[in-house]
């Protein structure tokens, strides 16, 4: 080892004494940035891999739409993207908007007309239904989601009425159409509250008359084999398509609201990323201090033939093994922390007495928590290099000095 | 000439305090041959430590020039000397100045880090080193728990870790008491003659200086025999 790496680590772990407090002060700052660092960002991206999977889970990964509008050669469209190797399953919808009216409450859900056979193989809708099953809606029912149903007052078995935009349509054509009054065979969650506030499904048939599409849809949304990338799917098909369809993976219908995602955590990232830079003025003060305390012995170094340069190395590896140290040591907390997150979080919920509040506002009680390597890779370095350049000052200040005068100085 | 381990020729330095300027040294001259023991006495401020300091190159003189064993090291960079003067100096000082984090046993040894990976020859030496200086049973102790005469003794074992051809010596008696202080210089000059070095040791004490081979006087920035 290099004489200046051993008085390095020397002066931070003294021979003959327990650690020093410098050391322990600067390595704990550096730790506690990381661990905060990690902790959170993790719990983010927990947040948003739930919010990934569950706009995946209600979409599909793709989602193929006819230039015009309308598609009436959907069973062609299906029958060729079905045959291709990424494709797990397929299935036709028609969507829009209707007024739906349950006594005298009317709201204006979304409207998404299905064919069940094909559906249940693109979206677990079984999975969602609290009340009713997959089977029970034909084509004179629906199923309303938790929040529509809840903010309606309506329950299973109980009737609503329907009014589609073809009814306006019509009334410019002086032909008064009746609205369909239809019967609440299911209710459903998914947990993704953009569709669980205000949707309506029904049969395809149905929707198909609600919207005058006679036998056409308004798309097919495609399911593909697990770890598949939809963007590149979806690039392929447009490829392939001769005008008529597009295709749009489900990271580009969302993209903004994905972008947000991501900028919430990039800031979040820039943000706490000064604590630790904080941490590093703490080291950068120390070591700036040491170097004037041992201003003798700096310059004893240059009388025994130390080079200037070898000094400073001396001092910079000092921040830099902060840095090295805290960040392993706030890694290996945060992973302590997290993995046993619900713990703290249940007695914290217990302690504040806000166990039903946390419960009521967010649909799960656990907190979710997902490591991303590339996050770990970017704090470690940006840790290690913080605090590498916190002591490239007190080096600075120590290479300078010049052995005589050090030696001479009282 | 090549007998002369150490030259000074013509050595002159002069500080600037406010407008006036202090002319320390004019016109030293010193040379020490191979193995001798040379005392330079001189008032205080006369410029002993500076001219200790352009002896081992860790100052530029101002005129003259500096020879290591007839090789001279006048212009040569800091950088480029460092090296050199581990293997061809010890130094010691008045305050010591040991490193406090390491014991005295890696005191000694930090020289010979200073050029490259130490192993066991070289731990047994500084061992021995120790035990020459009577410090056998202290090899482990931290500085802060050294007296002053152990740590002087120390800091001798380090200026001769290196085999060093020469020593340089600035009043290491200075912050000692008489008794520790004749001890101190007995250790130096014997351990000193031992290893082959040569000794240039400035001292304010007469029977410090008498011990050594030759005697010297700065006085008005010239060297008297
Ligand atoms: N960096 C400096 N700037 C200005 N003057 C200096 C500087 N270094 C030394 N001097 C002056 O040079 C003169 C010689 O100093 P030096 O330390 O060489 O004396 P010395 O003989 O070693 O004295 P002492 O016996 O007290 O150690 C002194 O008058 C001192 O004040
Ligand atoms: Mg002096």
């Amino acid at each position: 080892m290099p004489w200046y790496l051993y008085l390095a680590l020397k002066q931070l772990f003294p021979s003959g004494r327990r650690i020093a407090f410098f050391t322990l002060a600067s390595i704990g700052g550096v730790t506690l940035g990381v661990a905060v660092l990690i902790i959170v960002l993790s719990v983010m991206n927990g947040f948003g891999d739930e919010i990934r999977q569950k706009i995946l889970e209600t979409n599909g990964d793709v989602d193929v739409r006819s230039e015009g509008g309308i598609m009436y050669d959907q069973e062609t469209v299906m029958a060729k993207i079905r045959g291709l190797p990424e494709v797990a399953a397929v299935a036709p919808y028609a969507q829009g908007v209707v007024m739906l009216q349950a006594g005298n409450r009317p709201s204006f859900p979304f409207i998404r007309g299905i064919d069940v056979r094909h559906e249940q193989e693109v979206v677990p809708l079984a999975k969602f239904l609290l009340i009713g099953r997959v089977d029970d809606l034909d084509d004179d029912s629906v199923f309303l989601s938790s929040e529509l149903a809840a903010s309606m007052a309506v329950r299973v078995g109980q009737k609503v009425d329907v009014y589609s935009p073809l009814l306006l349509e019509r009334l410019k054509k002086d032909e008064i159409l009746l609205p369909r009054e239809l019967r609440v065979t299911g209710i459903f969650e998914t947990g993704w509250n953009q569709v669980d506030s205000n949707t309506v499904i029904c049969s395809l048939r149905l929707m198909q008359e609600l919207y005058g599409l006679k036998s056409g849809v308004h798309g097919v949304s495609v399911r593909l084999k697990p770890g598949r990338d939809a963007d590149e799917f979806a690039a392929r098909l447009n490829a392939q398509f001769s005008g008529a369809d597009r295709a749009v993976s489900w990271i580009e219908s969302n993209r903004d609201f994905l972008f947000v995602i991501q900028l919430e955590k990039n800031m979040m990232m820039f943000i706490m990323l000064f604590i630790i830079l904080v941490a590093s003025f703490a080291i950068a003060s120390s070591l700036l201090t040491a170097v004037v305390r041992k201003t003798k012995e700096i310059g004893l170094l240059g009388a025994l033939g130390g080079k200037p340069r070898q000094v400073a190395a001396c001092f910079c590896f000092q921040g830099f093994f902060i840095g090295v140290a805290g960040a392993v040591l706030g890694i290996g907390l945060a992973v302590l922390a997290l993995a046993f997150r619900n713990e703290v979080t249940h007695t914290f919920a217990r302690l504040t007495h806000s166990e039903a509040a946390l419960l009521r506002f967010y649909q799960f009680s656990n907190l979710p928590c997902s490591y991303s390597p590339h996050d770990f890779a970017i704090i470690t370095a940006s840790s290690i290099i913080i605090a590498t350049l916190a002591g490239l000052l007190p080096a600075w200040r120590a290479a300078r000095l010049k052995s005589v005068e050090a030696l001479r100085s009282e | 000439m090549s007998d002369f381990v150490l030259t000074g020729t013509g050595l002159r330095k002069h500080y600037r305090s406010g407008e006036r300027a202090i002319e320390v040294l004019r016109a030293a001259d010193i040379t020490v041959l191979a193995g001798e023991s040379v005392s330079i006495r001189g008032e205080s401020g006369s410029g002993k430590t500076t001219l200790l300091n352009l002896l081992a190159g860790l100052d530029a003189s101002e005129g003259g020039e500096v020879a290591w064993a007839g090789a001279s090291i006048t212009g040569l960079s800091n950088n480029a000397l460092a090296g050199r003067r581990a293997r061809f100096l010890g130094m010691v000082f008045q305050a010591y100045y040991l490193i406090p984090e390491i014991d005295a046993l890696a005191n000694v040894l930090m020289a010979r880090r200073m050029l490259g990976r130490v192993g066991t020859t070289e731990r047994a030496r500084a061992a021995a080193l120790l035990a020459r200086v009577g410090l056998a049973d202290r090899a482990h102790h931290l500085p802060a728990h050294l007296s002053g005469g152990e740590r002087q003794r120390v800091a001798i074992a380090r200026a001769l870790m290196n085999e060093p051809r020469v020593i340089l010596a600035d009043e290491p008696t200075g912050n000692l008491d008489e008794h520790t202080g004749d001890a101190v210089i007995e250790v130096l000059l014997g351990a000193g003659a031992e290893q082959g070095a040569a000794l240039v040791l400035v001292t304010h004490n007469p029977q410090h200086a008498a011990k050594c081979g030759r005697s010297l006087r700065l006085h008005e920035g010239m060297l008297q025999g």
